[in-house]
């Protein structure tokens, strides 16, 4: 036990004083609170966007009732271009309305009046303010076949014989949660690469700089080395998830959910729990790199293998999005996925059992051991320490 | 105190090590002279513990090595033939960390360390990180942490590789202080001179067999020479091999 110690404390004096090893462990968390940011500003930009959509009519005067309607649900009706199509194309504005000069006796002859909206199909970021024009003149014209139908005595449901009725069921939160989908992705992400560094030198570093021969010729069990070897990427991996949490809670308080119409509680409770959810996955992502670094013989190829290993454990999470699968119970001992379905459910504000903690957890922590374990008896093999 | 029998290493149809029968004393420095491949490293690895041997038994100052590894390497100071330091680490932590996996008491490690340190000649450096450090500063820090536990019995393998004149001879220094102290010294080479400058038995190896084994004087008798170089020619067979 006393061995693990001293080797759990060279490696973590030897790691904080590597330079990689402390730039994963701390730049990877001060990316997301920028990616936050980032995409909040950009939600509550467009949201912005759509409610201060201008309508532009071009001859608006042929229809007083439609410049009515729409001012009175707050949108403003300007005076379209001169020349709607070239301002159309210049990105002037978005759309533009056309009114013709028979709009108004189409629709007092009860026939079908045209109104022209003028867009740029390939404008992505139109698309917003265009659904809304289009919304409102549908509207406008929905209400006019319902008064024609009642001047004429007939009930105006008969123009209408089926409607649909929307029946969320999903909670505000569980919205948020949707929203925040990103957040176990990325803690999941943290625990990986924050630690990934210790892990990859003092298993592949220590044969390619030849100080493994002399380690192993001390008194003392393999396990007992890489038990602490182990350990201090834990430790490091554990560390960068809590920074990583740390920060995006920071970022988050800085963005107005309300305006998003998302409400997102992020109190202390759930903080603990997704932290809960998320730490034991270090045992495993270590002892996945301890194992496969282990194969390398050198840092540069352990750092290949660990990065094409990332993809690995995020594949049942990816499957379980495809298939939009909910919550099984054999998806908690399934290191990553487990932590993914425990942290949505945490920022869902749904009730978690401690047993799925424990599951989840224990679960992480065993496969750890066991690549470990592997890995100690790797170790005894010639061809590994000498790496032939 | 070393003793060897029957000892075999094959790697696959390649016999390394190929029966090898001999004892290392206390008080006394041995030379395992031989050409390269001759097997001597593959020895030293089977006799520290890191390979198993095939056939044959050893025991380190009363410990049988395959039966109990840990117990012999705990008996045993080692400089094996990869020498890697931790660039980040200086090399008084180097001294420390093995050290402590020796378990040796934190009471009496500091001490030990700082007379290694003195002993070494390594007070310039030995706060220093081992990044940087020459390849004679490398040696005296693996050589200070092989020592730290103040094994009876060492061994060390071609330990003047890349060292300069003055690195080779602070070695032998070290090498004699150690006789002096009574301890049992095994250290492999491929340079005659330096086996001759330093030993009191020689252990000839060639293809993994002994060819001739003794004093300076024995093997010089052996061979009909007069100097060891030419004897050591004779008696290993290079010369056999070179015409």
């Amino acid at each position: 036990m006393n061995a693990v110690f001293t080797v759990l404390r060279k490696e973590l004096i030897d790691g904080l004083r590597d330079r990689r090893s402390m730039m994963s462990a701390i730049l990877f968390p001060m990316i997301g609170p920028l990616l936050i940011s980032f995409m909040a500003t950009t939600a509550t930009e467009l949201q912005r966007k759509s409610h201060d959509v201008k309508i532009p009519i071009v001859g608006a005067e042929q229809a007083p009732g439609l410049v009515n309607w729409i001012e009175r649900r707050g949108y403003q009706v300007v005076e379209g271009p001169l020349d709607p199509e070239a301002a159309v194309r210049d990105g002037a504005v978005d759309f533009v309305l056309i009114v013709p000069e028979d709009f108004a006796s189409n629709l007092t002859k009860a026939h079908t009046a045209v109104i022209k909206l003028v867009l740029d199909g390939t404008k992505k970021d139109a698309v917003a303010s265009i659904s809304h024009a289009y919304g409102l003149v549908e509207g406008y014209g929905h209400m006019m076949g319902r008064l024609r139908l009642i001047a004429r005595g007939i009930s105006p449901q008969i123009g209408r014989p089926i409607t649909v009725e929307e029946v969320d069921i999903a909670s505000e939160r569980q919205r948020a949660a949707h929203f925040m989908i990103f957040i176990p992705m990325y803690l999941i992400l943290a625990a990986f690469i924050t630690g990934m560094n210790l892990a990859v030198d003092t298993t592949a570093g220590e044969r390619e700089r030849q100080s493994l021969e002399p380690l192993l010729i001390n008194p003392v069990s393999r396990l007992s080395l890489l038990l602490g070897k182990w350990l201090s990427a834990v430790v490091f991996s554990c560390a960068g998830v809590v920074l990583t949490m740390a920060s995006l809670v920071l970022a988050m308080r800085r963005v107005s959910w309300q305006e998003l119409g998302i409400q997102l509680n992020l109190g202390a409770p759930e903080v603990a729990g997704v932290l809960l959810a998320t730490l034991p996955l270090a045992f495993f992502a270590s002892g996945a790199q301890v194992l496969v670094s282990s194969f390398a013989r050198s840092f540069k190829e352990a750092q290949t293998y660990i990065s094409l290993m990332v993809i690995v454990p995020m594949a049942p999470s990816i499957i379980a999005q495809l298939y939009s699968l909910g919550n099984e119970w054999w998806m908690a001992p399934i290191p990553v996925l487990g932590q993914q379905v425990l942290m949505t459910e945490v920022i869902s504000g749904e009730p978690v059992s401690l047993l799925s903690y424990a599951a989840t957890g224990l679960s992480s922590l065993v496969l750890g051991l066991l690549c470990v374990w592997i890995t100690a008896r790797l170790f005894t093999r010639e061809n590994v320490v000498f790496g032939r | 105190m070393i003793c060897i029998e029957g000892l075999q290493k094959h790697f696959d149809a390649v016999a390394a090590v190929d029966g090898l029968d001999f004892d290392v004393p206390d008080g006394q420095v041995t030379g395992l002279l031989g050409p390269n491949g001759a097997g001597k490293t593959t020895t030293l690895r089977m006799l520290y513990g890191l390979m198993r041997c095939d056939r044959g038994h050893m025991e380190v100052d009363g410990v049988d090595v395959v039966r109990d590894p840990q117990g012999a390497q705990a008996c045993m100071g080692i400089l094996p033939d990869s020498r890697g330091l931790y660039p980040r680490l200086t090399a008084r932590e180097h001294l420390r960390y093995f050290g402590q996996l020796h378990g040796v008491d934190k009471a009496s490690l500091e001490a030990r360390i700082d007379r290694l340190i003195h002993n070494l000649d390594m007070g310039g450096i030995a706060d220093r990180r081992t990044e940087g450090f020459s390849q004679g500063e490398r040696v005296k820090v693996a050589l200070g942490r092989a020592l730290v536990h103040d094994p009876n019995t060492v061994l060390l393998d071609e330990p003047t590789n890349g060292l300069d004149v003055m690195g080779t001879r602070a070695m032998r220094t070290i090498i004699r202080q150690m006789r002096a102290a009574g301890k049992c010294v095994l250290f492999s080479s491929h340079i005659m001179q330096e086996v001759s400058a330093l030993c009191d038995r020689i252990v000839i190896i060639s293809a993994g067999r002994i060819v001739a084994q003794g004093t300076p004087e024995d093997l010089l008798e052996q061979s009909g020479h007069d100097t060891l170089e030419d004897a050591f020619v004779t008696l290993t067979g290079i010369d056999e091999v070179a015409r």
